[in-house]
């Protein structure tokens, strides 16, 4: 750069009139704003209808990949408010034996049971977890780490809800397109509450939490209560993850408190940016389809995924989706220096 | 000995130094005032270099642009690219503002980190000595962990783990931040010990009248630049500068 010269980034001309109320006198403000959104939601809900064009494996590859973005949503929230878990997994799996619980024993249909399912594995998880949401860090990590281990082996052990076997022969779902339009949808839904949410006073206090709890605490809040509530919301994306992929395949077994589903929405999470919602959900369609490409690499698949992190880790720490957004509210520009000294 | 020339700061796009010209003497105790926002703190890190640490860890994260313009001149040679570690064997270490300590470490082993880069033992033991003629109320603390100490005790833990350094010139960012008037008075009474230590020090401070009597040549900065500088007894003259830093 020339000497007596400076990079300055600055906002966009149209970023700063449409954060303004002139956004609505224009349609190439109003398009600014909400394009790049209007665009995902309506790709995410014209996709499940290419059945014909993208066949049924990549229609899967897309349910799989709302899967990850619920438990990425679910991580995310529980991020924002402090609590770093390692163990999605856990939410997960409990939502995905509360529907076979509830579809072999009882017979509830799918309707009634993902519901249930949804909000009763909610409940059990914020009342398991919550004797240990005093620890903070690392921690807390640990345990949510250990606990669908340990919820795994305890059904190992006691051969309860199929043992060893699982619960098979679950009532059936109309079909791929469905649970792909439910999962859409409800990424979506999730996604916009969440923002919403954290918009409130009640996410001010959420995120306050993250920031200095001591201070929470000194201005007179429950911590412990708030911090409880956030688990019961973050869970909820994820039993219902778990509710609606077991009733979409019929069968529940130990797998469902596989690492891999505490482990994948976490790289998701790093991936598109921790503590950005939408960030989290791109996460997840970048990385799933990714890792489904790699199949062909067998064994090397592994390998490249660790390169990959190693990249977005140590390269884009910020995540794919501030990265983005920044590219796409600000520009940059070299000003000399004096100007900006005159002006003082 | 420092020679510091149109140096200009900007974080992101606001400027934070202004063109600011500071030249620090061999032996000299000298003080930069100003009041929060002034920019000192940015002023002392970027002279011991962390600020370009700073800048190369923000852009690597898409975080906020730090641009640094200007001469950086130490002993005659330019600076300006050095990073930190390399000013600390040149000789100019930082105690940082709101005395940071090794929180689980004993006292004792804070100090003994200080002089981690000096080879021969005998002399970090020597420095540690020193220190603790410096600040007497330390010998007692010896095996204590400086997590538990008070805020004038860690002052001096940080202190004294800059002077086991062996600086040649010694950064001192706001000593006097949250101490009692007792602990100001022993903090102050060492920096006479530390000049006959032939060691330089350039101090900042926003409330100046403590410190006062003891430095050789101050400079007054506000929003980054600078407004006045002088010996001590012509800043003292100045009516101005008497009611905005000395209360009077």
């Amino acid at each position: 750069m020339k000497a007596g010269y400076r990079k300055e980034r600055i906002d966009r001309g149209i970023k700063a009139r449409a954060d303004d109320i002139f956004a609505i006198s224009s349609y190439r403000e109003i398009l600014y704003l909400t394009g790049p959104r209007i665009l995902a939601v309506l790709a995410l809900l014209i996709y499940p209808l290419l059945t014909d064009v993208t066949g049924a494996y990549w229609q899967t590859v897309a349910f799989i990949a709302c899967i990850i973005a619920l438990l990425t949503l679910s991580w995310n929230f529980l991020f924002s408010v402090g609590l770093v878990s390692l163990g999605q997994a856990y939410f997960f799996g409990v939502g995905a034996y509360f529907t076979g619980f509830f579809d072999r024993t009882i017979g509830l249909p799918p309707l009634y049971s993902i519901p249930l399912a949804t909000v009763a594995g909610a409940i059990l998880c914020t009342i398991i977890i919550y004797p240990v949401l005093r620890l903070r860090g690392i921690y807390f990590a640990l345990i949510t780490f250990a606990l669908p281990l340990f919820l795994m082996r305890i059904i190992e052990a006691t051969g309860y809800l199929g043992g060893t076997e699982g619960i098979s022969g679950l009532q059936r779902l109309p079909g791929i397109t469905f649970s792909l339009y439910v999962t859409v949808v409800i990424v979506l839904a999730v996604t916009f509450i969440f923002l919403r949410l954290f918009d409130t006073d009640y996410g001010l206090v959420l995120r306050a939490i993250h920031d200095n709890d001591m201070s929470v605490l000194a201005g007179g809040l429950n911590v412990q209560l708030y911090k409880a509530q956030a688990v019961f919301i973050a869970a909820m994306p994820a039993t219902f993850a778990g509710a609606l992929m077991t009733l979409h395949y019929r069968i529940v077994g130990m797998p469902a408190f596989a690492v891999e589903y505490s482990i994948l929405p976490l790289t998701a999470a790093v991936v598109g940016g921790t503590g950005t919602f939408a960030g989290g959900v791109l996460g997840a369609f970048i990385l799933v389809p990714f890792s489904e490409l790699l199949r062909a690499f067998g064994t090397l698949r592994i390998v490249m995924y660790g390169i990959m992190l190693l990249f977005f880790v140590v390269g884009l720490p910020e995540g794919i989706y501030r990265f983005a957004q920044r590219k796409y509210f600000q520009f940059e520009r070299i000003v000399p220096l004096e100007e900006k000294a005159d002006e003082k | 000995m420092l020679d510091v020339k149109n140096l200009m700061i900007f974080y992101e796009n606001a400027l934070a130094v202004n063109n600011l010209n500071l030249d620090v003497k061999k032996g000299e105790i000298v003080g930069v005032f100003g009041s929060n926002s002034a920019g000192k703190t940015t002023l002392m890190n970027t002279v011991a270099g962390l600020t370009l640490h700073m800048k190369f860890r923000e852009h690597r994260k898409g975080g906020q642009r730090i641009t640094i313009v200007g001469q950086q001149n130490f002993e005659g040679e330019d600076i300006s690219n050095r990073s930190p570690n390399d000013r600390v064997k040149k000789g100019i270490v930082l105690c940082r503002e709101r005395h940071p300590v090794f929180r689980d470490l004993s006292v004792e082993e804070n100090l003994q980190l200080g002089g981690f880069l000096i080879k021969e033992q005998v002399k970090v033991q020597e420095s540690i000595d020193l220190v603790y003629n410096i600040f007497p109320p330390l010998t007692k603390l010896k095996s204590r962990r400086a997590g538990l100490c008070s805020g004038g005790e860690q002052e001096m833990i940080a202190i004294g783990m800059a002077l086991v350094a062996r600086p040649k010139l010694l950064l001192l960012d706001e000593p006097l931040l949250g101490l009692s008037p007792v602990m100001q008075a022993i903090v102050v009474q060492a920096l006479k010990d530390i000049r006959s230590l032939e060691v330089t020090v350039l101090l900042t401070e926003q409330y100046a009248r403590p410190i006062m009597p003891h430095i050789d040549r101050g400079f007054i900065i506000e929003n980054g630049t600078l407004i006045m500088s002088g010996t001590k007894e012509e800043l003292m003259d100045n009516p101005e500068v008497m009611s905005a830093y000395f209360g009077m």
